[in-house]
């Protein structure tokens, strides 16, 4: 079924140039492979055509690129990288877009904000490391029938729905110019924690249940690495593949913490 | 009870997660392996809905009861129905403890949940979270297992790769005691104990070469307790949905809720036209699904609606301008409304094929999309013994058995889901239980979530209350654990000193030979079937597992090798392909799903029965038996949603949804 | 937050709010304040009270007014280390240090919040920058780091200044053009990070959330931000290209021997003309001319 989508169109070629590297500490280095693409060609199938024929441009053979993917729909943030110089997903990156002629060039990089594990592949455990950091949960009491949850209108649904859809990518981490590459676990703490995870602090502040612990994780981000280290520059919300709004969620969480900060100045603990 | 013991869950989707949170959350430590960070887990790929009747529902003559008959009759009476029962009694306490988890479901003006039409019913009672539902509901359990993970109750082993169970005893006495697992960055391979292993896996989609599953979805950690003596059943029961987007890379799934909320199929009546779509009037197009079952309409299941996608296609040859695509048309519907209901999957069609479907007909065609078949489980069946089974239900009447726990299936019972290995679970996907021969949208969320929740609880009490109080894993001596992990090292020594050695022939490729598997096993094993053609792709599968048997890697790396990787689950995918088609070729009957040509109908003196595939190590081959399902419940009807011969009538469906 | 931790982690919040609030309060106030009475050298053309004949002599009777009125405050120092020197030198240190934290990525991701994020770190150097050399030069009487060598006084606040900028006499003189660039463009660099840094106090102190009300918040602050820069700019303009500088001299010579006496003003003459590399001979030539309009009103 799915193969019925081979067409008899004439395939052309496109260069892919990728910064290859083979693990923690190594050298990296760029190698470039000429593959052939269909229409709805993306750069998963060019990778997966690689994976095949791992020759590069000049006959060399090589070992298959190895790259992080899952869903290829653009709802589980796995195969993200840096594609002609911006962070984005690559299942949804397609070639006609990219490389619309013959012969054009498309680079692939991984991230730049985390420690490269090998080739394209990047570990991001410091995003989920972030989001123990900030409680981002709604604290049940278990999983006994307890009956409904809080009720919520349409508006607020859809708002706590729209931050929901976070896939924890990592998109606007890499392009804050405030975020670091941290490899060191000890020193996360005091390293900007990054839009992600203010976004689902917010989201668990706004929920009826999940704001309980709303000092919690307001404490959690006024210090070093909090959300003060914040810079403004607004990449986040620009890059962000499910159009979060990122500023507006870094904004609304320092209001409460400008109030919660005050209350607890105030208050002397 | 000791706090020493431990379980091993392998899968962080629905089914594990939830399994994790339950079995934690009793005060039972939990290792939690996956392949991916369990918040990418393939869940996240389930767009529609889950379905539970609610209140609204109930009022308007709904039941759990109905919801039940449902599931059995879309599943053509192959499902063991006290576990489906079960099932659709938990379902609103799911959603409800879904609810409180923080899932942002859809709500009405009033703040209630809102729901939405889908397969094989005719009333609303499809829960929803835009249309990314199995999406919001992984994160609600990740979170969850976020927060047991802080807790020191769950620890994770993101990026591990299942590779065996390790047992212990012989036939009756032979339990599960731990897992040998590698870590697919350092490559570094090493066996874990656990009292309990359960399975949650998912599907084996990869195994159709694209289809609308994930790239981990190759059924690889099936195959692999298949081969070490756990049964595989239904396995040709495959799931083809009939909506997807075809991609050079998989096939992406347009959501039957795309139909649940108004969308129409279509091709022009004129065979050819090139006319774009919305230049064709409306008494030009062919509305077939609409025209043949005028009760259910576009709503059909997904076999149904898939087969009529193919009919018209390949038989008739009137899809889009000849070719194999039809339309799914949305466009009569307000954007902004779409955008809401829909917005998740609006935009999957926009990215990826770059025309707003909001104003445009999509082109669609079916994808292997799930898998109903899977790891053999037992239950212990509930207090519901009803003399004679009930027949169909209708709407309003009052049901046969109420909703209180342990009706369907026993409560705590320390076999449910439990395979033929002692010890050994199987929850979610990777199970064969629930869906019988076909699968109705939105209950694989349910059942997912059900396995993890209810039968979590088993989990429990089988390492309190059996063999493993008596001796648990962490008292057993080391050789079985050596042993298994010795067994897979010397597999990828085996695979890894193939580099750069034999035949450089692309036959012996392993990209090349699975994608040729998944051409055959597409064209040979999905929407319609004949004997010949799976006689002839179990010689391909053969030929296939002997060119694998030298089949030549192309990296050497002893760190984050993806090749090996890929490599060994080849050779298990394969394995699990022949029991497939295996079982697809002796299933000599029409049930669900399962469509042969050679023979068209269903025979439930033969067939009503559960396919189970042994591995025969020796052969290397599967020794399939038929074991019995329990349908004391249901009384057996024949499966038609009421369709009507070419010609009868028509109904718009508009009628059909008001019917809720 | 935990004890053990150093000051600045305790405190960060503190630290960061305050970093915040100091580049509004009191340093943009401030500035505001600053550019007003600096640019009364136009528009003290229309002040009703100022005599001179020429529009240009109003405004310096303006400004010599203003600046008068501000020298004769009590306590000036502490005000000024209080109000002035102390925030300056937190916000700017603090800032350095904060700045020093940045990757910039405009190359890769050139979105306009982007190049903002960049000119307001690029701003905040040079400002720092700028605000020592104006603070050294006109106020700590570091005069070698000026064109002609001048020392700014208070009691000729026109003429010395455009001397300060331009060149001995207020004669043009290249490191003078050097030095007014460097004022333009010190000027303008702290208006924006004024205007930029108010933009993005809305998001740190939360005071604007949703995407509009972030918008709204934008627009004003570009307003404030367009008006404060046309301040600087007009004072700058009017020092440099529009006051005469021995009218301004004149002008300024006859409000000080009005307000405080004709011999106060000879004290105040030899003491400039006993200092080596002064403007002595501009001093002298302005002393001949006569006063072109008539008495200023003096502030009491």
């Amino acid at each position: 079924m799915s193969n019925t989508a081979r067409g008899g169109v004439r395939a052309r070629n496109v260069i892919f140039r990728i910064k290859r590297c083979e693990g923690p500490g190594k050298p990296s280095r760029w190698e470039a492979f000429k593959v052939p693409v269909e229409p709805n060609a993306n750069v998963i199938s060019c990778l997966n055509w690689i994976a095949a024929n791992p020759v590069t441009i000049d006959g060399r053979q090589t070992t298959p690129v190895v790259w992080d993917s899952n869903c290829l729909e653009e709802v589980c943030g796995a195969c993200t990288m840096v594609i002609n110089g911006r962070v984005r997903q690559s299942c949804s990156c397609l070639i006609d877009e990219y490389a619309p002629n013959e012969g054009d060039t498309i680079t692939l990089e991984p991230m730049s904000k985390f420690p490269v594990v090998r080739d394209l592949w990047v570990d991001r455990q410091r995003l989920f490391w972030g989001l123990r950091k900030v409680k981002a949960w709604v604290p049940i009491d278990g999983t006994y029938s307890l009956g409904e949850g809080p009720r919520e209108t349409p508006d607020h649904q859809h708002d706590r729905y729209v931050m929901s859809t976070c896939m924890s990518c990592g998109c606007c981490l890499d392009a804050c110019p405030q975020y670091h590459k941290e490899e060191d676990e000890g020193k996360w703490d005091r390293s900007f924690v990054g839009a992600a995870v203010v976004n689902q602090a917010r989201l668990f502040n706004e929920h009826g249940t999940g704001r309980v612990l709303k000092p919690e994780r307001l404490d959690a981000l006024m210090g070093p690495g909090g959300l003060d280290a914040c810079g403004k520059a607004e990449n986040c919300v620009k890059v962000c593949p499910k159009n979060i709004p990122l500023v507006e969620s870094i904004a609304a969480v320092n209001r409460a913490i400008t109030i919660h900060g005050f209350k607890r100045i105030f208050s002397g603990k | 009870m000791s706090t020493s013991q431990r379980v091993i869950i392998v899968g962080g989707g629905l089914a594990g997660l939830a399994a994790a949170v339950r079995i934690a959350e009793a005060g039972v430590p939990v290792d939690l392996f996956s392949m991916v960070p369990v918040k990418r887990s393939h869940s996240v790929c389930a767009q529609g809905g889950i379905n539970a009747c609610n209140e609204v529902a109930r009022q308007q003559g709904y039941s759990e009861y109905q919801h039940f008959d449902e599931t059995i009759y879309g599943g053509d009476f192959l499902a063991d129905q006290g576990p489906v029962l079960e099932m659709c009694n938990w379902a609103p306490k799911i959603i409800q403890l879904l609810d409180r988890m923080g899932v942002p479901f859809n709500r009405t003006a009033e703040g209630r949940h809102d729901l939405r039409l889908f397969g094989g019913s005719l009333f609303k009672r499809t829960h929803f979270s835009g249309a990314t539902t199995g999406q919001q509901l992984l994160y609600a359990l990740d979170e969850q297992t976020r927060r047991y993970e802080s807790e020191g109750k769950i620890s994770k082993y993101e990026f591990w790769e299942f590779l065996a169970p390790v047992t212990v005893g012989e036939g009756e006495e032979r339990r599960c005691v731990g897992i040998v697992a590698q870590d697919m960055r350092t490559m570094q391979i090493r066996s874990f104990r656990g009292d309990a292993v359960v399975m949650a896996t998912g599907g084996c989609g990869l195994i159709f070469g694209k289809s609308t599953n994930s790239v981990i979805c190759t059924g690889g950690a099936a195959s692999r307790c298949y081969q070490a003596g756990a049964w595989y059943a239904n396995g040709e029961m495959i799931q083809v949905h009939p909506t997807a987007i075809p991609g050079a890379d998989k096939c992406r799934l347009m959501s039957e809720s795309a139909r649940g909320e108004g969308g129409r199929v279509w091709v022009p009546r004129q065979k050819g036209d090139k006319r774009p779509p919305r230049q064709i009037p409306d008494s030009e197009r062919w509305y077939f699904l609409e025209e043949k079952y005028p009760a259910y309409g576009n709503l059909v299941p997904r076999d149904i609606a898939t087969r009529e996608i193919f009919d018209v296609c390949v038989n008739e040859g009137m899809g889009i301008d000849g070719g194999n695509m039809v339309y799914l048309d949305l466009t009569h519907k307000d954007p902004a409304y779409l955008t809401e209901k829909l917005g998740g999957i609006m935009e999957i069609y926009e990215k990826f094929v770059g025309v707003d479907p909001r104003h445009e007909p999509m082109k669609i065609f079916p994808a292997v999309h799930y898998t109903m078949g899977g790891m053999w489980t037992t239950f212990t069946p509930g207090s519901y013994q009803p003399s004679q089974p009930a027949g169909a239900h209708k709407s309003g009447d009052r049901p046969p058995v109420g909703t209180e726990v342990g009706v369907g299936m026993a409560y705590g019972a320390p076999n449910n889901m439990m395979t033929n290995i002692r010890g050994l679970y199987a929850f979610g996907e990777v199970n064969f239980a629930y869906h019988g021969a076909t699968r109705l949208g939105a209950n694989a969320l349910l059942s997912c979530i059900f396995d993890g929740l209810y039968n979590g609880v088993s989990v429990v009490n089988y390492i309190q209350q059996e063999a493993p109080s008596q001796h648990p894993a962490e008292k057993l001596k080391a050789d079985a654990y050596e042993a298994a992990a010795a067994a897979e090292k010397a597999k990828v020594d085996r695979l890894l000193a193939t580099v750069g050695k034999g035949s450089a022939d692309r036959a012996f490729n392993p990209y090349v030979i699975a994608q040729e598997m998944g051409d055959e096993m597409t064209a040979a094993s999905t929407v319609v079937k004949t004997g010949p053609r799976l006689q002839q792709c179990l010689s391909k599968l053969a030929e296939l597992k002997e060119r694998y048997t030298r089949v030549r890697l192309g990296d050497a790396a002893g760190w984050t090798n993806q090749t090996l990787s890929f490599t060994r689950a080849v050779g298990d995918m394969l394995i699990l392909a022949e029991v497939i088609a295996r079982c697809g070729l002796l299933r000599e009957e029409s049930r669900g799903s399962h469509k042969r040509l050679d023979f068209p109908d269903r025979d439930d003196t033969r067939f009503l029965k559960t396919s189970v595939a042994e591995f025969v190590p020796g052969t290397g081959q599967p020794r399939i038996f038929w074991r019995d399902v329990q349908t004391n419940l249901v009384k057996l009807r024949a499966r038609t949603y009421g369709k009507v011969e070419a010609g009868e009538g028509r109904k718009q469906p508009e009628a059909v949804a008001s019917a809720s | 937050m935990d004890n053990g931790q150093g000051f600045v982690q305790r405190n960060y919040f503190l630290l960061r709010r305050l970093h915040s609030l100091t580049g509004v309060v009191p340093i943009g106030a401030f500035m505001l304040i600053h550019l007003t009475t600096n640019s009364s050298i136009l528009w003290g053309a229309i002040n009703g009270r100022a005599h001179a004949a020429t529009p240009i002599g109003r405004g310096v009777e303006t400004f010599q007014d203003e600046v008068s009125f501000i020298n004769g405050m009590p306590l000036l120092l502490l005000i000024e280390a209080l109000v002035l020197w102390l925030p300056i030198a937190f916000h700017g240190i603090l800032g350095v240090v904060f700045a020093l934290g940045a990757s910039n990525n405009v190359a890769r991701y050139g979105y306009q919040g982007n190049k903002r994020y960049m000119l307001q770190r690029l701003t905040g150097y040079l400002g720092f920058a700028f605000i020592l050399y104006h603070v050294a030069t006109l106020r700590w009487g570091w005069e070698w780091l000026t064109p002609a060598n001048t020392a700014w006084s208070h009691y000729f606040a026109t003429s010395t200044l455009a001397a300060a900028l331009k060149g001995d006499g207020g004669q043009w003189t290249v490191p003078g053009i050097i030095v007014s660039l460097g004022y333009f463009i010190g000027v303008s660099a702290l208006v924006f990070h004024f205007a930029n840094g108010l933009l993005t106090a809305s998001i740190t102190w939360g005071i604007a959330v949703s995407q509009r009300a972030r918008q709204r918040w934008g627009y004003l602050c570009t307003g404030i931000g367009a008006v404060v820069m046309l301040l600087g700019w007009s004072a700058l303009a009017g020092f440099v290209f529009l006051v005469d500088h021995d009218e301004a001299h004149q002008i300024e010579r006859r409000m000080v021997e009005l307000k405080y006496g004709p011999e106060f003003l000879k004290e105040i003459e030899r003491e400039h003309l006993h200092r080596p590399g002064m403007e002595a001979a501009a001093i002298r030539r302005a002393a001949e001319v006569p006063y072109p309009g008539p008495a200023p009103v003096i502030r009491e």
